[in-house]
């Protein structure tokens, strides 16, 4: 049945599918292509400034809407700061939470690194935000089977 | 006797034409194969909770696996280097190390597993390891037996031995074939022939020489006199505690393991006059001074726990040792001794051997600092946080120091290490990460409910389960596909116990008296559950949840509407009732106005359901088991007419009146009536039944019912029911087969109100608040009742004519105990919303069917 929390589901999905979909498609389209095909002048501010715009789209839409619709459907749930301890449900919640702020950390680490001039720091974070955001859409799709 | 120069260099390489060093190579594959058991102990130990692992895993992994192997290959190495033996044949050495490896393999997957008989078979391959290992080095070492190192042989032969008797009692142990009280005398035997034996010998008699090399000093003067001097106390103490923790003679466990303290601080006399000589130096020289010293540590609280623990009690009580045991002492002892020798017998030249040392012993101090403070926080009272960053600390420390030396191997074989790309560190960090996350997000979480959807029924069933004396009550537990099981398991035993489902949801250890309630989730097929504690399966500690499909007889049964007695034995109390099935109203009316009630009763044949899908014969009183319900006050008259439908004589008797039996009381023949006339002058819950002999046929098929006269104090309440109880045997009534079941007291299943889990199928009703009374009479023939709400709490209780307790006495009461023919009542107020059930706390008959339960709403 639609109803306005069909919207704000819909849009929580669109939230994440967006942000882990850029992701890899910065990581596995553009990069490749960026590397191949620019000299490493061009090649550099090309990648910062998709690096910027990614994480201006992060910060300004991306956080806003996850955690403004992840908390609506947490309360349209019932979820409490307890259920989250509790097997099942609460704990992949919670597991999926810790996840997300991880990679939220990572990606801010790697934004750091780029910006100071810590080219093999700000690769690995970027690499393992990317790898861990796909560990918390696979805990995301745990959530509705139980 | 002057100091003596001890270099432990690669063994003496056989001079083979043509081929590679033998031996050199033969001891780096067999420290391979140990560093491959202590990773597969530390994955273990990391990975147990969210894999459900047993907990005695890791520890098998490290000490049956790493220790054994590497006591195994290193006794023989410093025999062969120090006793100036010939190098065994590299065939014996290979079988052995096979050999050993797989029975290893066997106990660990026989006893994981649940198959006894393998665990037996590879503990007794174990043994034939250890006396054969044990036997060859005695005989080689005779030679050699008058020089400055023959006690080293003779520290090894009483470990082998140590050994040999350990794994033998594992094997009992796993085969489970003991009473519980020896099961845990000859686990305390079991632990300490291993620990303080086999490993602890082993590594005393090693660090005599071992010590002064990896410190890279002499050996001190009177080292071999302290040694030969210790051994026999070592010996003769060990042999005490065991065999008085076999015995369970205490005070004599204690001087045996006193005997071995003082042996063991003889030993050390001169380690630490070696290291007054040279001070440890090296990351080798530390880990292993660390882990002699836990080693001291362990002995005193052991020395302490035996005394102030009865044999039985000694094994559970040491479970809190582990870490220090495991960790602080194995596990340093072995690692930092590995750190010394693995770089030694990998070999390649004084550069190579260097270079490996420097990457064994790379960042050794926060590893060993890192590991000895986490030990303690372990075992000691802190929060649970501090614990667990504790656990952290102590598997990253350990697994450096594992992933070093096997990087050393590796190193040694040709294998180098090139800095990976940071894509692939990535890929790594987010994998390991996302792995850390799904293994807590399934923590506790059992997989039935990831498996194809089942069609919750929304039923929810609990079973009260109880652990102890090696077994698991109830064995069977029958629940319909698609029903929520829930168990609240409680342990009943004085050791802990847990219990685990096959689908993965398991109970934290118990503790004795502890408790747990077990969400198993929806059911979807028969599931097996067991204690994963090591052996406890093997005892008999184990437990089928069947489902409504799986299991056989009643349903079959049912089919062709007739069943055959001894066959019918299980009936599937689970499954569905007839949909033209109707409950026996358990409701209790208030009795009705006036002082005379007349009423007719008529014998009738009937065919009932007596249990879900199960029909049978019975004889009734008009057409119900039990018969009609009289209810009346004290001194009201009762006047019934009884008819005789049925096909043979009977008559009935009302214990609620006081007459002479003889008339009132015959036999009438079919066709027949009578009219018995009686005061009820007395209150209480009473029997009434056919009169007629052999009366235990007559009431076993079904002849009874209750009287309720009021007492005249009686309370209103808010519901009243009543609930009579008896036996159900099924068969051709009367039959010979039917009969003898009868005579020797085995019904086929215990019901209220006249069918077995009638009320699991239709509850009795309440409200959350309400004053609930249930009237209760115990119809027999042979059994009583002791008559238990699950969740709830008698505070009235009125029995066989007198209360035994009222609203506001101090005292509440649990159950309400009948004797065959007797009654009374109980009354409770359900606290909160639920499903509470009711069953007769003999678990034979509530298990059986004398079971039900109160839905009670807001």
């Amino acid at each position: 049945m639609l109803t306005i929390w069909t919207v704000v589901r819909f849009l929580h999905v669109l939230g994440a599918a967006l942000w882990v979909g850029g992701q890899l498609t910065v990581s596995l389209v553009v990069l490749p292509l960026a590397r191949r095909g620019l000299d490493a002048e061009r090649r550099g501010s090309v990648l910062t400034a998709i690096g910027r715009r990614f994480g201006l789209l992060t910060v300004a839409f991306f956080l806003p809407v996850q955690i403004g619709t992840g908390i609506a459907l947490a309360w349209r749930r019932g979820v409490t700061w307890e259920s989250l301890l509790v097997p099942g449900y609460g704990r992949i919640l919670a597991a999926k939470l810790a996840l997300f702020a991880v990679v939220m950390l990572a990606a801010a680490l790697h934004g750091a690194a780029s910006s100071r001039g810590y080219p093999v720091l700000a690769r690995v974070m970027a690499v393992t935000s990317l790898v861990t955001s796909v560990g918390v859409v696979a805990l995301a799709t745990a959530l509705p089977v139980t | 006797m002057t100091s003596t120069d001890v270099r432990l260099e690669p063994p003496p390489r056989q001079p083979l034409p043509g081929g590679p060093p033998r031996r050199s190579s033969w001891h780096a594959r067999a420290n391979a194969v140990v560093l491959v058991w202590l990773a597969l102990a530390l994955a273990a130990a990391a990975l147990g909770d969210p894999l459900a692992l047993p907990r005695w895993l890791p520890v098998h992994l490290l000490l049956l696996g790493a220790v054994t192997n590497a006591a195994v290959t290193w006794s023989e190495h410093f025999a062969v280097a120090l006793l100036r033996l010939p190098p065994p044949r590299p065939r014996w050495s290979g079988l052995r190390l096979a050999v050993l490896n797989t029975g290893v393999t066997a106990v660990l997957a026989g006893a994981v597993g649940g198959v006894p008989a393998v665990a037996v078979g590879g503990a007794v391959l174990v043994v034939g390891v250890a006396v054969g290992h044990t036997a060859v080095l005695a005989v080689r070492s005779r030679s050699a037996l008058h020089g400055r190192f023959s006690y080293l042989a003779r520290w090894y032969i009483c470990s082998g031995a140590a050994l040999a008797v350990g794994a033998a009692l594992g094997a009992v142990l796993v085969s489970g074939s003991l009473p519980q009280v020896w099961q845990e005398r000859l686990l305390a035997a079991h632990v300490h022939a291993n620990l303080l034996g086999w490993v602890g010998l082993a590594v005393l008699g090693t660090l005599f020489t071992l010590w002064p090399t990896v410190l890279r000093t002499r050996i001190v003067e009177g080292t071999s006199a302290w040694a030969r001097r210790s051994l026999p106390l070592a010996a003769v103490g060990l042999v005490g505690a065991v065999g008085a923790l076999t015995a369970g003679i205490r005070w004599a466990a204690v001087v045996g393991l006193a005997l071995y303290a003082a042996a063991a601080v003889l030993a050390l006399v001169p380690l630490l006059r070696t290291a007054r000589q040279r001070r440890p130096h090296s990351g080798a020289s530390w880990t292993v001074a660390a882990g002699t010293g836990w080693f001291a540590i362990i002995l005193a609280a052991d020395v302490a726990v035996v005394a102030t623990h009865p044999a039985h009690a000694v094994a559970d009580a040491l479970g809190t040792l582990l870490p220090p045991v495991l960790v602080g002492f194995v596990g340093q002892v072995l690692l930092g001794s590995l750190m010394f020798l693995l770089p030694v017998v990998l070999g390649g030249g004084p550069a190579t051997v260097k270079r490996g040392t420097a990457l064994v012993e790379r960042w050794w101090l926060p590893r060993l600092i890192a590991v000895n403070a986490a030990v303690p926080l372990t075992v000691l009272p802190v929060p649970p946080w501090a614990e667990t960053s504790a656990w952290a600390l102590l598997l990253a420390g350990l697994t450096v120091s594992v992933a070093l030396l096997a990087a050393a191997f590796l190193r040694s074989r040709g294998l180098t290490w090139h800095t990976p790309s940071p894509a692939v560190v990535g890929t790594a960090l987010g994998a390991a990460l996302s792995a850390v996350a799904i293994g807590v997000a399934g923590s506790g979480l059992g997989p039935a409910t990831e498996t194809e959807p089942v069609a919750a029924t929304g039923g929810t069933r609990t079973v009260e389960v109880s652990l102890g004396n090696m077994t698991i009550d109830p064995g069977v537990v029958s629940v319909d596909i698609g029903e929520e099981l829930v168990l609240r398991v409680r342990n009943d035993d004085v050791q802990a116990h847990d219990l685990y489902l096959d689908n993965g949801a398991r109970t934290p250890m118990l503790d004795p008296g502890q408790s747990a309630v077990l969400e198993v989730g929806v059911v979807t097929g028969p599931m097996e559950g067991w204690c994963t504690v090591m052996g406890h399966r093997a005892a008999g500690m184990d437990m089928r949840v069947e489902t409504g499909e799986g299991s056989d007889a009643g349903t079959d049964s049912a089919a062709d509407g007739s069943v055959s007695g001894a066959e019918s034995a299980h009936l599937d109390l689970s499954g569905e009732m007839s949909p033209d099935w109707r409950p026996y109203d358990a409701v209790l009316e208030p009795a009705p106005g006036g002082t005379e009630h007349e009423v007719e009763i008529r014998v009738e044949e009937t065919e009932l359901e007596v249990a879900p899908g199960v029909r049978q014969s019975m004889w009734t009183f008009n057409g119900s088991v039990p018969g009609p319900v009289l209810r009346g006050r004290v001194g009201d008259v009762f006047t019934v007419t009884f008819v005789n439908d049925g096909t043979m004589g009977h008559g009935i008797d009302f214990h609620a009146g006081s007459l002479a039996p003889d008339e009132p009381m015959r036999t009438i023949r079919p066709g027949e009536r009578l009219t018995y006339r009686f005061r009820a002058e007395m209150a209480g819950a009473w029997l009434y039944h056919c009169s007629t002999a052999p009366m235990l046929q007559h009431l076993g098929n079904g002849m009874y019912g209750a009287v309720v006269v009021d007492p005249p104090d009686l309370e209103p309440v808010d519901r009243e029911y009543l609930l009579v109880q008896g036996e159900l045997y099924l068969g051709e009534p009367g039959g010979a087969e039917q009969v003898a079941r009868m005579d020797a007291g085995e019904p086929d299943a215990w019901v209220f109100n006249g069918t077995a889990a009638g009320y699991d199928h239709a509850p009795l009703e309440a409200a959350a608040g309400e004053r609930v009374r249930i009237w209760a009479v115990a119809a027999g023939p042979t059994s009583g009742t002791s008559l238990h709400v699950v969740g709830a709490r008698f505070d009235t209780v009125y029995k066989e004519g007198a209360y035994r307790l009222r609203p506001g006495d101090d005292g509440g009461a649990q159950a309400l105990d009948l004797a065959p023919a007797q009654g009374g009542f109980v009354e409770t107020v359900f606290p909160e919303p639920g499903t509470y059930p009711f069953v007769d706390h003999d678990f034979r008959h509530g298990e059986n069917g004398a079971h039900g339960l109160f839905e009670v709403t807001e």
